[in-house]
């Protein structure tokens, strides 16, 4: 019983009707529940399974509580009762969990038991468990912004704050006064593991106590009556107060965390006789007898009705096609932007260079002012008229406002994890985040970051989280191991994620303008030691546009093609030229521009002209892009090649703070030089 | 001083051997004994006089037979009835809901109109956090077979001997 909760629901009170609509839900949910296991004995599907009993009336209660038509339902993979009780039909919960094509939440591309419907607002979740939460507090910083009503309910079990990024959402959700109903479902553990091993308190919840603008209540989630007035009043409040609400549910876990534990090896006889006793369905039938609300008879006859609906739910489930093989190369990428006036991202432009840094912050503006749904935020970005470390946000929360472009806390995860949130609540935002103060700081929104590149391909195109990820990356300015590396070589192994990485004013405009019209997500880097330099800058025509996948030739040559981006294609202009003047060759420079996708026709038109091919970059040979871009040339070009593939690229050290030390880890001209003479020998 | 109706449920272990204990100083012959999984609304508005054995289960809830029986008086006044709550508790399993169910039971009543008496000192225990705490008393008697069963004895007979002079 929650004191300062009304009692809207009481088993005196409440129409018969949704007293039995009530009980169909959780005999529904229970039965299928129960017939999971079965699937995986009989090598059918579900391989996943998290039984939901012992939940079940904190899951009604959530499912009662969504209203698709203005919340948003972030489930976890126990929820099964959760998302039948909020709409979800017995079929499209068994398409889900044999993993069938016409399964709603992506067609059978998620793991079994992640129920969900994107088409009706209950979103398709990782694995990762609690990481949702950061999209909820994303998607109600939308539902707050474009003053709409509804909220967003987020649901976990309680291990599961034990996850930082957990603290990271509530805390965002409090400070930033966010419509979210977090659900705990408490059941004890965390797979195998006792809450007292994840936290001090026993109902975690306490920890949040002292955070401001945040209601926490606390309710009996094995109780039909308890979890639906805490719920209710949970999201009444949220939605009236427009600020967050937790929900600590005490359930019970009657079964085994999943399919592949055994709960007898860790809880003793009498723990498991005291979780069937709590069986919260079996306590609802109990109160409805008792206080005369249906008959046994009527209720026999509800079980009846549920046994043959599961029973043609699962042959409709077993009916139904598997997904196509093929279909995997399917909704890897969203649809990018297709360059209207520049189709081949290049110019003739005239007139006074601009830099790097002004094509950035001017590219931001334009876009900013052509699509009002457009967004900003990052670290120490935009306070007054400091807007960010290097200028790059500065004056646009002064013309767009703070509503548009604002600080965030520095929680990296938090920064990535809402903007996959707010996208979410319509098609038409675009949302600029700088992923970190420096790309060197971006580990920490790594789980995001991979979570995102998933979206798509996992919802079969349902979902697309529409996202430029602006990183300031490079060395050569003396910034040691936090500020001069290079991260492209590990985040260019996601599928999902568009990577460019331009060395010119006029293409990072280009790049920037193409990323944020585009749907799905770019990751954006900035060679942070070109933002003022005289090399990087160029004339930029108006409204300038470069594609994905276009590489740029630089330099034309026909005695070697260097492959390279970021910071050492100047480097490579010069040692081309330095060489061209010595006589030594006359070399070919192809700026990539897009890292992923990669323009394998320029690369193999180049090499069929010169026959050798020296790939360099900044970032660490061992493992680093060039890599990939050197088994791409010897699987597609190896016949036209007189010479092994070179690359140049930094030490397999960290980038060292002291300049002697950076400067014998990162490439020069010099390097390049060397390599180059050495392939024009052959 | 007017019958009690001692409500327990019957098909528990240590709750009903406190039962019996509280019925053996009271003496038999003031004391009903009542089934509360059984219970109905008519039974329980008969008496004047209650002792309630309210155990805290789990994270600080009563016991699913007080919540399955409490709708059936929860719109009937309680005004004139005087009740004592006893019930146990886990101070060191569950140190921050030390006999909850305690509390929540005497809420309950006392939202009715009931007087609770028996309140007890929170001296001698050491928990954290607990409904059934108002000041440095409780709302009942608390017992705790898992950590202090050797004081159960005594903590009964003085509860008892404390009941015998504010019932009427």
């Amino acid at each position: 019983m929650s004191n300062e909760v009304k009692d809207i629901y009481k088993i005196k009170t409440t129409d018969k009707e949704t007293l039995l609509k009530w009980y169909h839900l959780l005999k529904l949910g229970r039965s299928l529940d129960e017939r999971a296991p079965n699937y995986l004995k009989q090598a059918i599907g579900w391989s996943y399974h998290a039984p939901a009993a012992g939940h079940d009336a904190i899951q009604l209660a959530i499912g009662q509580n969504f209203d698709r038509s203005k919340d948003h339902l972030f489930p976890y993979y126990r929820d099964l009762m959760t998302c039948l009780s909020a709409g979800l039909s017995a079929e499209e919960i068994i398409y889900n969990g044999i993993s069938k094509d016409a399964d709603v939440a992506g067609g059978g591309r998620h793991m079994s038991n992640h129920f969900a419907k994107p088409a009706w607002n209950i979103h398709n979740v990782s694995s990762c468990t609690g990481n949702h939460t950061l999209h909820a507090a994303g998607i109600a910083r939308a539902i707050k912004t474009y003053k709409s009503k509804g909220v967003a309910i987020s649901s976990q079990g309680e291990s599961s704050v034990s996850e930082g990024y957990v603290y990271e959402a509530i805390n965002g959700a409090s400070n930033e006064q966010l419509p979210v109903v977090f659900v705990f479902q408490d059941n004890g553990y965390g797979i195998s593991v006792p809450k007292k091993d994840q936290t001090a308190n026993r109902k975690v919840a306490k920890n949040f106590e002292g955070m401001k603008n945040l209601k926490i209540l606390y309710c009996n989630g094995k109780d039909v009556f308890d979890s639906m007035n805490v719920m209710a009043e949970a999201v009444r409040w949220a939605q009236e107060e427009q600020k967050p609400v937790i929900v600590h549910a005490n359930c019970v876990r009657i079964h085994s965390h999943s399919n592949s534990d055994r709960h007898e090896l860790y809880r003793d006889k009498a723990e498991l006789n005291y979780v069937q006793e709590y069986d919260p369905i079996a306590k609802f039938r109990r109160l409805l007898v008792r206080y005369e609300r249906a008959t046994n008879e009527e209720l026999d006859a509800i079980d009846v009705e549920v046994k043959a609906e599961v029973k043609a739910a699962h042959k409709k489930g077993l009916a139904a096609p598997h997904p196509a093989p093929e279909s995997i190369h399917d909704f890897v990428f969203a649809p990018a932007y297709v360059p209207q006036k520049f189709p081949e991202g290049l110019h003739n432009e005239e007139g006074e260079p601009k830099k790097l840094i002004e094509a950035l912050n001017g590219t931001l503006k334009e876009e900013f002012r052509r699509n009002p749904d457009t967004y900003i935020w990052g670290q120490d970005m935009a306070n007054k008229d400091k807007g960010g470390i290097f200028n790059v946000s500065k004056g646009l929360q002064q013309e767009f406002g703070r509503e548009r472009v604002f600080n965030a806390p520095i929680a990296e995860d938090y920064i990535m994890g809402t903007a996959n949130g707010m996208s979410r609540y319509n098609k038409d935002i675009r949302i600029v985040v700088e992923g970190a103060e420096f790309a060197d700081y971006f580990w920490p929104a790594m789980e995001q970051f991979v979570e995102t590149t998933h979206e798509y391909w996992r919802t079969k195109g349902q979902y697309s989280p529409n996202i430029t990820v602006r990183l300031a990356s490079g060395g050569y300015i003396g910034g040691g191991l936090y500020h001069s590396q290079n991260i492209e070589g590990a985040l260019t192994t996601f599928p999902g994620v568009r990577v460019v990485y331009p060395s010119y004013a006029d293409d990072a405009a280009g790049l920037l303008r193409t990323a944020m019209r585009s749907e799905g997500m770019t990751l954006f880097l900035e060679p942070k030691a070109l933002y003022n330099s005289p090399k990087a800058a160029t004339p930029i025509p108006e409204e300038f546009e470069v594609p994905y996948g276009k590489a740029r030739i630089r330099r034309e040559g026909s005695d070697l093609t260097i492959i390279t981006y970021g910071n050492t294609t100047h480097m490579c202009v010069d040692a081309a030229n330095q060489l061209n003047d010595e006589g030594i060759g006359n070399i070919e420079v192809i700026d990539l521009r897009s890292l992923l996708p990669l323009d394998e026709e320029t690369i193999l038109a180049s090499i069929k002209k010169t026959s050798r091919v020296l790939v360099v970059h900044e970032d660490k040979v061992f493992s680093g892009f060039g890599g990939e871009v050197s088994a791409t040339i010897t699987d597609l070009g190896f016949e036209y090649l007189d010479a092994p593939i070179k690359r140049v690229g930094s030490t397999f050290t960290p980038v060292g703070f002291n300049r002697t030390l950076e400067a014998a880890t990162l490439p020069n001209v010099q390097k390049i030089k060397d390599a180059a003479i050495e392939l024009l020998a052959y | 001083m007017k019958k009690i109706g001692l409500f327990y449920s019957f098909n528990s272990v240590k709750t009903k051997q406190q039962a019996q204990k509280i019925i053996a100083g009271i003496g038999e012959g003031n004391v009903e004994v009542v089934n509360v999984e059984e219970a109905t609304q008519e039974q329980f508005l008969t008496y004047s006089n209650f002792i309630l054995a309210v155990p805290t289960w789990f994270d600080g809830e009563l016991p699913n037979y007080w919540d399955e029986f409490l709708p059936s008086v929860e719109d009937d006044s309680l005004k004139g009835k005087t009740f004592a709550l006893y019930g146990g508790g886990d101070q060191k399993g569950y140190p921050e809901n030390f006999v909850d169910g305690i509390g929540t039971m005497a809420d309950f009543l006392e939202a009715r109109g009931g007087k609770v008496i028996g309140h007890t000192s929170t001296d001698g225990y050491e928990f954290e956090g607990s409904k059934a705490q108002r000041g440095d008393k409780f709302v009942g008697l608390a017992l705790d077979i898992e950590n202090q069963a050797a004081l159960s004895d005594e903590r009964i007979s003085n509860w008892v001997e404390g009941l015998k002079k504010d019932f009427k």
